[in-house]
């Protein structure tokens, strides 16, 4: 709670700065056809890997292998989170595939808990696979629908850009209290992911601002740096610690580089002209 | 916890911003000014507080319908229930704007350029109704939509590279095919691949085009070089085609086809890292088919393999593509010239699908004259149509 109250303070105050950013004169708008393509691309691998990842994950559900489900629910996400931004422009497939048992009436219980979370609440707090193949199915079907649409989707600009920042918000408001994945625990995996998912925006537009603003760049790209290292302690395997093993020290440095990340890259929009 | 209030006169313009700035450093500290700049800068401004007000309350939004005029409106949302909300600005299923994790009893601000149309809003939780947001159009909509801006066409032009990209990817996956086929010297199977090539290379051609090194390698045609098929410069897709079709025969082609592997691949990467630009895309888009309907539909230009309405149907396929991806954009500002080029095309393809039989397009010799003639009388009123669109735009 701590964390997300130190969230919403500064969320009002990044709020303020992208509504008075200023415009780099060096950026034409032109000059954002080819980061925005590229990022086209990369969300296009991603929603491929998570179709494939999706598929194995269902499968194992139906199958009944509560074993290999709960290995593979954190990977599967992995590639959903690094695409948040886009993957959830459509508000009905990310209620579907996404939404939190705190979105619905009777949290757990209510029939319209589905997707990801519900699916995760049966494995981890339940031990079961009990009665999730229909949820399953609708998982996969909803996977595949979204990556049908994001496809045909000509990609906002600002969206792409806006989603560097939004990335590092939805870190400070649900990966940092350790909300989102609260049966698994898995929140350190989804953490790297909106990382990973931010810092490609940042990447790609980086070329534009660096001549124009390199002291930001400088500042950013050291904060990126920080998270990525604080991170990198708590690597195991091919993925991460559960939340509960994250020191509190830790958890602090990340808040501080997290928190300043969101509110400098809201200022990229302005920057960049897309306000 | 209650939200931070602006103290800081905001409405100033910046002269006195500045006036007033220079006046607090005579009897502040250095720190002081400093803290207050940067205070001027993160403190919300006034202007943005005095936005729309929406209070979530348990199941409902009030108000729970708005309108506002279509531009920039700023909305102030309190969360009046006892969890944490998001609020989002929905058109259809699409998020047009959204504030996650509004806390309750906080306040957050959400400012969206909205286009004129009908939109809902989230109240709360995924069950409870939605409110309704009207906007309505105002000058600053039809001054954008007469006239968009450059950052309008962003969207459109990056789905294009996009497009290019995997075109040229595809076109470089066949060309090596063909290669193989043609190395191993197994003519049957390079007859059969070298139409696989010629598709992706005509859905990128208004844009591989103005590369003039690389098109006069790729695909110059016997007709315009001195000494025609003897003629050393006669390289590229053609050459090939020639041995192919016309001498029934692989002899002499390899190099011919490392050469062409080589030029795709520039190709493919210089098309990656080409500057679009929307004029450019109608531009290019009405020089090709204008190239269609006065050159290359009268006299073909697949001497030896005879393919050419495919072609055909492929170069329309990818003027097509350019024109509906900038249609969101173009159709508001110019929706008579939009629907005028829709139409043309419409009535192209169907003059192109009448040509096909049921082994798929006849060779091109055996085409008519008079079929040619209406062939290209269409595709000339789609290339005048194309050509109206950068002036209509405001682009020229």
């Amino acid at each position: 709670m701590h964390f997300r109250r130190y969230f919403s303070l500064s969320a009002f105050a990044l709020a303020a700065a992208a509504g008075s950013g200023l415009a780099l004169a060096a950026v034409s708008p032109l000059d954002l056809v080819k980061p925005v393509a590229d990022y086209k691309i990369y969300v296009s691998e991603k929603l491929e890997t998570l179709l494939t990842d999706t598929k194995a994950f269902t499968s194992a559900v139906k199958a009944g292998d509560v074993a290999k489900a709960k290995a593979l629910f954190a990977p599967t996400r992995m590639s959903y989170e690094a695409i948040e931004p886009i993957a959830e422009l459509f508000s009905d497939l990310d209620a579907s595939i996404d939404s939190r048992a705190d979105d619905h009436e009777k949290a757990e219980k209510d029939p319209g808990f589905t997707g990801f979370h519900r699916i995760e609440f049966q494995l981890f707090s339940e031990n079961s696979t009990e009665g999730m193949a229909p949820f399953a199915d609708k998982l996969l079907a909803d996977v595949t629908e979204l990556n049908k649409r994001i496809t045909d989707l000509t990609l906002p600009p600002e969206k792409v850009v806006g989603g560097a920042a939004a990335l590092m918000e939805e870190v400070a408001a649900t990966k940092i209290s350790g909300e989102e994945d609260r049966y698994s625990h898995t929140d350190l995996w989804d953490f790297k992911a909106n990382f990973d998912g931010s810092k490609k925006i940042f990447d790609l537009v980086r070329p534009l601002i660096e001549s124009g603003d390199g002291a930001f760049v400088t500042k950013v790209a050291g904060n990126f740096t920080t998270v990525d290292t604080t991170l990198a302690k708590y690597k195991s395997g091919s993925g991460y610690e559960l939340y509960d093993k994250l020191s509190e020290d830790d958890r602090k440095v990340l808040a501080a580089a997290v928190n300043t990340l969101a509110e400098d890259l809201s200022t990229l929009r302005g920057k960049l002209g897309l306000n | 916890m209650t939200q931070p209030t602006a103290h800081i006169p905001n409405g100033l313009p910046s002269q006195g911003r500045m006036r007033l700035a220079v006046a607090g450093a005579a009897i502040l500290a250095i720190a002081g000014l400093a803290a207050f700049y940067y205070a001027s800068r993160k403190v919300q401004p006034i202007a943005a507080a005095s936005g729309l007000l929406v209070t979530i309350n348990d199941e409902t939004c009030v108000p729970g319908e708005l309108t506002v005029p279509a531009g920039r409106n700023t909305f102030r949302i309190v969360n009046a229930t006892n969890r944490a909300v998001e609020w989002e600005i929905i058109d259809g299923v699409m998020v047009l704007e959204e504030r996650e994790n509004i806390l309750p009893g906080f306040t957050q601000t959400v400012t969206a350029k909205l286009p004129a149309g009908e939109f809902e809003i989230t109240c709360g939780l995924l069950n409870h109704p939605r409110g309704k947001l009207h906007v309505t159009p105002s000058a600053e909509s039809a001054a954008d939509a007469a006239r968009p801006a450059l950052i309008a066409f962003v969207g459109p032009l990056a789905e294009y590279q996009v497009y290019l990209a995997l075109q040229g990817n595809a076109l470089l996956r066949a060309v090596q095919a063909l290669d193989a086929a043609i190395q191993a010297g197994d003519l049957a199977q390079a007859r059969a691949l070298y139409a696989d090539t010629r598709r992706p290379y005509k859905l990128i051609e208004p844009m591989a085009e103005s590369f003039a090194d690389l098109d006069h390698a790729i695909a110059p045609v016997a007709d315009y070089l001195e000494q025609r098929e003897a003629d050393p410069a006669f390289t590229g897709f053609h050459r090939l085609e020639y041995g192919l079709f016309a001498k029934n025969s692989t002899d002499g082609l390899a190099p011919v086809s490392t050469k062409l592997v080589a030029d795709v691949t520039a190709l493919k990467e210089r098309l990656r890292n080409l500057k679009l630009s929307p004029e450019r895309m109608n531009s290019g888009g009405a020089r090709l088919i204008a190239a269609l309907a006065e050159t290359r539909i009268p006299a073909g230009e697949e001497h030896y393999a005879q393919t050419d309405l495919a072609e055909f149907e492929a170069n329309l396929a990818g003027v097509t593509r350019m024109m509906r991806l900038m249609q969101p954009v173009t159709s508001k500002a110019a929706p008579a010239i939009v629907a005028e080029i829709e139409a043309k095309t419409v009535s192209v393809e169907a003059a192109l699908a009448a040509m096909k039989g049921p082994d798929g397009y006849p060779p091109y010799g055996e085409v008519s004259a008079e079929s040619r003639r209406g062939l290209s009388q269409k595709m000339q009123t789609l290339a005048g149509a194309i050509g109206k669109l950068n002036a209509a735009v405001g682009l020229e």
